[in-house]
């Protein structure tokens, strides 16, 4: 069995290494209970990149463009993902089971509090605080992940069009990155051919 | 064994499942469609609170399958609409993905790879900007963004401790009866969310 306390440089890439499975489950639980506000994928960074050093920056980043672009919650998409890759099968169904099940329980209980709590005003303003939290942790980890981009204008351009057409103009997604990322993978193979050759 | 309902509930949110791209953004036009106009289930105003409900809930925002089918059937109903949302989705990502782990150097791999990640930031920013303007921040609501995101970005403070840390200053803010940004000129920022 590797060992499952593996030395931890800061900013080197991760070496594949052991995830104790309960660890796994710990994780994924805290996040399915906790993150709120749509920032699992940040909060989600936040533990696998930075604390545990379980996920490379450029595995993350592939791990989310994967699970935006396909079908299914973001979260559970990232949950099934990174869980497959850390433990296989039984990662992946360990890191999905531990996203949804408390959540699941939450908002069956929120349901019903606010059925007895709507009429408060409380309600709704601790709800925007809590989530302004969720889209900060969001906006720190796009600029973190951004700034370790490859700097080129390919890269740049479709960031921009990416964001302008679904972020400012408000166009549907789905068409945006059918376009988009066709596009954006043909520009790489072109780079990366000119490079190779 | 299942009802007409729990079948009916399969039927509206399996489908979407495959179509969620972008988690429950891209359906919630469907959803609102299906429950409401074709089935009857819910009325506008349940809809609406339901959806409101389903983002202010940690994980995942498809869980308003979850809340839909507690309402049309029960613990049952809640159940089955959960798992009619995740298991086709689910199904096709871990196929990708268990494709993605095999092919590690393949150089269309390495396209794909390179050609996802600025597609994924333009989509993170802009989900951002699809929050804030959806929670109708104020200038509170503002600062306490611009503020927590200096302090993600700098520091390794806990995410989750600052969460608890900001809905607890949000209640005392509320309970001590303190209006923050009560000025004129505050109302500025409604212009721009």
């Amino acid at each position: 069995m590797p060992p499952d306390t593996p030395v931890k440089t800061p900013g080197s890439p991760t070496p594949p290494q052991y995830v104790p499975i309960l660890e796994l489950l710990g994780v994924f639980l805290r996040l399915g209970i906790l993150a709120i506000g749509g920032g699992v994928q940040a909060f989600m960074y936040r533990d696998l990149v930075e604390v545990k050093r379980w996920i490379d920056d450029k595995a993350y980043i592939t791990g989310l463009a994967i699970a935006q672009v396909l079908p299914g919650a973001n979260p559970v998409n990232l949950a099934l993902y990174f869980g497959l890759k850390l433990r296989g099968g039984l990662g992946a169904t360990v890191a999905v089971l531990g996203m949804v099940v408390p959540a699941f329980c939450i908002i069956l209980g929120m349901g019903y509090a606010y059925r007895q709590l709507a009429h408060l005003p409380a309600t709704h303003f601790i709800l925007i605080g809590v989530a302004s939290v969720g889209v900060a942790a969001t906006l720190a980890m796009g600029a973190k992940i951004a700034k370790r981009l490859d700097r080129n204008w390919n890269t740049a351009l479709i960031a921009l069009v990416t964001f302008g057409a679904v972020g400012v103009l408000r166009l549907p997604m789905v068409p945006v990155v059918l376009v988009v990322v066709p596009l954006s993978i043909l520009l790489a193979y072109v780079a990366e051919r000119r490079r190779a050759g | 064994m299942l009802d007409s309902r729990l079948i009916g509930l399969i039927i509206v949110f399996a489908p979407l499942s495959l179509l969620s791209f972008g988690g429950g953004q891209a359906i919630v036009a469907d959803i609102q469609y299906q429950t409401v106009e074709v089935h009857k289930w819910l009325s506008n105003s349940e809809f609406v609170d339901m959806f409101a409900l389903s983002r202010a809930a940690p994980g995942p925002s498809t869980l308003i399958s979850a809340l839909i089918g507690w309402q049309v059937d029960g613990f049952a109903g809640a159940l089955v609409a959960a798992l009619a949302m995740y298991i086709p989705s689910s199904a096709v990502v871990y196929f990708a993905a268990s494709w993605w782990q095999r092919s590690q150097t393949s150089p269309l791999r390495i396209a794909i790879e390179r050609g996802l990640a600025p597609v994924a930031i333009g989509l993170v920013f802009a989900g951002v900007v699809a929050v804030v303007q959806a929670a109708q921040m104020d200038a509170l609501a503002l600062a306490t963004l611009g503020m927590c995101t200096l302090i993600l970005y700098f520091t390794k403070f806990s995410s989750y401790r600052l969460l608890f840390i900001v809905g607890a200053v949000y209640g005392a803010l509320l309970y001590f009866g303190i209006d923050v940004f009560a000025q004129p000129g505050a109302n500025l920022f409604y212009w721009w969310s």
